[in-house]
């Protein structure tokens, strides 16, 4: 069915949980309208929280996909993957792509999510490490971890810490370099932290506190017939292991939309109803600061639950409706009578 | 030297075979049009024959190509702000990212021969004595060229080494001394007198500035912003007295005093105030005194910050962390010690004048952050009272000086940071020269030197297609330890020979002027068909400007209209393929560049 002439042309960049999310309710309230999600991943829609199961043997990328390839073509959803956004104009409504294509837009959802945040005084170390937010990336780690192998994980966020989950459960040795981002996105107290850590040393982690050891030297590549890394701290201790795996949270993606006619801080600011100060432009899931009436404050909202209402939420308010965030999620960190640690983070089974 | 050609060349006209000077204001107008980083440059650099010099392996020619312009070029390609940077036409649109322009500085600096001989040539004295306060950059450019003009010049400094900030203000790890003191001394070497230690002010030990007025035919004060900006705070914040709480400190003063020799210490956690280089340096001093947390919090975002991505990132990697959208609105203490601060929440406005982000305060988000040292540094201002004779200020506070460079009293000029407000080391320095050449003017009853264009047939394209694609070199930097053990060591470690080299390739060479003589040409479009942007367009006519240099191009797609084809030296990335391309040789190229003559 071709698309009404004066149709509209939604726009979405990213086509992570909230992007396909936003494609899904647009293609609904807007049966005539063109959707269009530009994203720079080569896979179709897939659920990142599933990727632990690489470690499982899992590596079939099929197995991931959220939709199958007809979806897109019977929700008339057209999705231009492998296509980096470079530059957004907010004024004239127009998108540039890397390779230097224009394309018009009469409203824009940013949903470009973020990527593992790394502390810039371990950027030197980059090469050495293995990332693990996306699918490529998660096969390319796992490839490297033999059998009953030893990963060793900075930082600790949730998204490593479920990692972790299947690592031990696989029979594999983790050790956890903890810091300030340990817990991440939950806030934790310096009264709660003891216990959370005792409960991840219960659950098989092996846990050293990055400050106890003066902080991180330096990581090297180990010698021959050893571990293929060495982490060196500055009080003179060491760790070997098989890979070096950095969880340090997520920054937003906006290097883009600098210079859009957007507010940015750290992630896109936006009111309650998802619009940024770009007239036509929204912004959904991990990228954006939503402005918190209770809190006073711009904060972020993460977890899949919420990062797919933001998603619907932003496309109801684009197709007419004017609706307030509310969280779809609870953001308590506790440990269950099991012993273990729960986080509403981890529910998506 | 060639002869001032007389304003012709109809637009495609056939270019000189020779070298020439011009006067046509539509040369002038091209060079400024053109050349995107010098005109950016307050003190006028010319990039393109610098970065050509350094592919040539001229280094020592490099330097002196800088000197001509700006009189530190050494400490400038550490330090310099890079207004140049930001209009580079290889970061427009599409071009990728601009030419590491003040790193190639540096090169010319640290890689000239170690005997390399400065090169300048003096006019016959004048017998005028001028007298400068102030030996910051300002003073210094200004002494230097004034000295170079002939005059006897006298700077009064009262700290006991000369620099201004550049020594008082910028840690060593940025600026190290050596560099800082050779560029002084040879900027000052032409028999500038520098008396250290010398105040000018009123009062015991001071030297009035009547006694100035007195001995010198003119005076140019060029005393900067020496005073910290007071914080403002709220409620019983709003009248108390910071700096005799323990753990307040004031970044300028704090930077001050440790650069007078005061051994300064931190508390843990450290919060810096503000969004200037002040801020970073307090914040990367901090870290290196061993605080265990230093945070910048700035009122709008870390996107908004004047100062270069590299500086913020390396701040970054010795811990520093920014904190946006929070303006303080009182701070908290127990007894007499500082414990913390309390913000409010901002939200993003309009744009101020000047091109800073506006904040706006949200009523009723107030949040505390705990802290054991504040460092204050959101701004500087000017200090009057050494004056005793009253000048007309502004309404900033700034002294106002009229299109010659000369304030509201008779003789007395000034420059720098003290005219403008907290600026930069570049614009002081381009400010300073402008000045002396205004009091040269006024001292001498006539303007001794001009602005021409220097226009130079050049064989062949300078460049490769192949260079447009390089990508920008990166600084290499010294390793964590090192940096933060020795807290002088210096981070940037200076492009190496071979990343110079490709660096300098990057360069478009804007100075290049390509045109097409019309007559020549046989309308066989091989060189539009080459071409690697719409750089050669088809046109019936080119609209002149006010100032007589060309305009916009009038373009059309008609071919019984086309009067010529013509290069839009705007689109062109010097390339060359053009040039290449064209059967009948008929693409020429010269070299076009600002230089001044004695009148
Ligand atoms: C390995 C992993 C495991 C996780 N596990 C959990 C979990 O257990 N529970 C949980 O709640 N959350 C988890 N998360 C976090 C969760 O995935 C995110 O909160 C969620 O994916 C955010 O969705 P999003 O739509 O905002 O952005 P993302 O899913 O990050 O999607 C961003 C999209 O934008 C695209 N993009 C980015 N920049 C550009 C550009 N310049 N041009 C074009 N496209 C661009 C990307 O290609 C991508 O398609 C996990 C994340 C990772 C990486
Ligand atoms: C911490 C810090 C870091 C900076 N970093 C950079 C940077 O990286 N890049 C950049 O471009 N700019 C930077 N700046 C700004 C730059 O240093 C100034 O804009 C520049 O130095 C101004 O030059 P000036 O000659 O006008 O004044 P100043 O450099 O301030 O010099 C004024 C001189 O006058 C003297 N003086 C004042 N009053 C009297 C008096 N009564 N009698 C005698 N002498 C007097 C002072 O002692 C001083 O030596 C920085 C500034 C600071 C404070
Ligand atoms: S390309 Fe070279 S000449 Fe052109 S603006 Fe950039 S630095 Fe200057
Ligand atoms: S040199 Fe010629 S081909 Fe290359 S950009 Fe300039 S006009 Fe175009
Ligand atoms: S290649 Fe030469 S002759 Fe051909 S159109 Fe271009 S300028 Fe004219």
């Amino acid at each position: 069915m071709a698309t009404a002439k004066n149709a509209r042309h939604h726009v979405v960049i990213g086509s992570g949980v909230s992007g396909s999310q936003a494609a899904d309710t647009l293609r609904e309230r807007e049966p005539d309208a063109r959707v269009t999600i530009l994203t720079l991943s080569s896979l179709l829609f897939y659920n990142r929280y599933d990727l632990p199961k690489v470690f499982r043997g899992h590596r079939d990328w099929r197995e991931f996909l959220a939709y199958p390839a007809e979806y897109y073509k019977d929700h008339r959803i057209e999705v231009r993957r492998c296509s980096r956004v470079a530059g957004v104009d907010g004024p004239r409504r127009t998108i540039t792509l890397e390779h230097k294509e224009e394309i018009r837009f009469d409203t824009l959802l940013v949903a470009s999510g973020g990527r593992g945040y790394l502390p810039e005084e371990l950027a030197e170390f980059r090469p050495l490490m293995h990332p693990f937010a996306s699918y490529t990336e998660a096969v390319t780690a796992a490839s490297l971890v033999p059998d009953r192998g030893h990963v060793i994980m900075l930082g600790g966020d949730m998204i490593g810490l479920d990692l972790a989950r299947t690592l031990i459960d696989t029979r594999h040795r983790v050790t956890l370099v903890a810091g300030a981002q340990t817990f991440w996105p939950h806030e934790v107290s310096d009264e709660e932290r003891p216990g959370l850590i005792a409960a991840l040393e219960k659950m098989g982690v092996e846990v050293i506190e990055s400050h106890d050891a003066g902080g991180i030297a330096t990581i090297e590549q180990g010698a021959k017939g050893l571990s293929a890394r060495r982490v060196l701290f500055k009080d003179g201790t060491e760790l070997h292991g098989d890979v070096v795996m950095p969880f340090f949270g997520l920054s937003p993606s906006v290097e883009f939309m600098l210079g859009s006619g957007t507010d940015i801080e750290r992630g896109l600011l936006v009111n309650p109803a998802l619009r940024t100060t770009c007239e036509g432009i929204y912004a959904a899931g991990d990228v954006c600061q939503i402005w918190s009436d209770a809190e006073k404050r711009y904060r972020f909202f993460y977890g899949w639950k919420n990062v797919r209402a933001m998603g619907d939420l932003a496309a109801r308010n684009i197709t007419g409706g004017d609706e307030p965030w509310v969280p779809a999620q609870d953001e308590k960190l506790h440990i269950g009578s099991d012993g273990k640690i729960q986080s509403p983070f981890w529910e998506y089974h | 030297m060639g002869e001032i050609k007389p304003p012709s060349a109809a637009p495609g006209a056939a270019p000189e075979q020779r070298e020439y000077l011009s006067d046509d204001p539509r040369d002038i107008g091209w060079v400024k049009q053109n050349v995107p980083c010098q005109a950016a440059c307050p003190a006028g650099t010319n990039v393109p024959v610098y970065i050509r010099e350094i592919i040539e392996r001229q280094f020592g020619r490099s330097y002196e190509t800088n000197r001509e312009a700006n009189v530190l070029p050494g400490i400038l390609g550490r330090i310099c702000s890079r207004p140049c940077e930001s209009q580079c036409r290889h970061g427009w649109p599409g071009n990728g990212e601009p030419v590491a322009i003040c790193h190639l500085k540096r090169v010319a600096a640290d890689m000239k021969d170690a005997g390399h001989r400065i090169t300048e040539s003096l006019y016959s004295p004048t017998g005028k004595r001028v007298a400068i306060v102030g030996a910051g950059p300002a003073g210094v450019a200004a002494a230097h060229d004034l000295s170079l003009l002939g005059h006897d010049v006298v700077i009064f400094e009262r700290e006991e080494r000369p620099g201004g900030m550049l020594r008082y203000g910028i840690p060593e790890f940025r600026l190290p001394r050596d560099t800082l003191d050779i560029e002084l001394h040879n900027a000052l070497r032409l028999g500038v007198q520098i008396r250290t230690g010398a105040e000018i002010g009123n009062g015991e030990g001071r030297i009035p500035m009547a006694k100035l007025e007195k001995e010198f035919d003119a005076v140019l004060l060029a005393t900067g912003c020496m005073a910290a900006s007071p914080l403002p705070l709220q409620g019983d914040w709003e009248k108390r007295e910071l700096r005799g709480i323990k753990g307040v400190e004031y970044g300028l003063d704090f930077l001050v005093q440790m650069h007078r020799g005061v051994k300064k210490t931190v508390g843990r956690r450290v919060a810096v105030v503000g969004a200037g280089f002040t801020a970073l340096d307090c914040a990367r001093v901090a870290a290196r005194l061993g605080a265990q947390e230093v945070t910048i919090h700035i009122r709008t975002a870390e996107e908004y910050i004047p100062v270069t991505q590299e500086e913020i990132f390396e701040a970054k990697r010795e811990g520093v962390r920014i904190k946006g959208l929070r303006t303080p609105v009182r701070l908290t203490a127990e007894g007499n010690r500082l414990t913390g601060i309390q913000f409010v929440q901002n939200r993003l406005g309009g744009w101020r004048a000047g091109g800073r982000r506006q904040a706006i305060p949200i009523e009723g988000s107030e949040f505390h952050e705990p802290c054991d040292t504040i460092i204050i540094a959101i701004g500087q201002q000017t200090v009057n009272d050494f004056l005793g004779t009253k000048l007309e200020l502004d309404r900033w506070g700034n002294v106002r000086v009229g299109e010659d460079g000369m304030t509201s009293h008779k003789g007395i000029f000034a420059a720098g940071d003290y005219v403008n407000g907290a600026s930069t080391v570049i614009q002081a320095v381009g400010h300073g020269r402008q000045v002396a050449k205004r009091i040269d003017a006024w001292l001498m009853g006539r303007e001794r030197r001009k602005q021409v264009v220097r226009i130079v047939p050049v064989a062949q394209p300078l460049r490769e297609r192949a260079f447009d694609f390089i990508p920008r070199q990166h600084m290499p930097t010294a390793p964590m330890d090192e940096r933060m053990k020795d807290g002088d060591h210096e981070v940037e470690l200076g492009l190496d020979d071979k990343l110079a080299f490709e660096e300098a390739k990057r360069c478009y060479l804007c100075n290049l002027r390509y045109q097409i003589d019309v007559d020549r040409c046989i309308f066989c479009r091989a060189c539009i068909e080459v071409a690697p942007r719409n750089c050669i367009k088809l046109v019936h006519g080119v609209e002149v400007q006010e100032d007589g240099a060309y305009g916009r191009l009038l373009e059309t797609k008609e071919w019984n209209q086309v009067g010529a084809i013509w290069i839009d030296n705007n689109e062109c990335i010097r390339c060359g393929q053009c040039y290449k391309a064209c059967p009948v040789q008929c693409i020429s190229i010269s070299r076009c560049e600002l230089t001044e003559v004695e009148v």
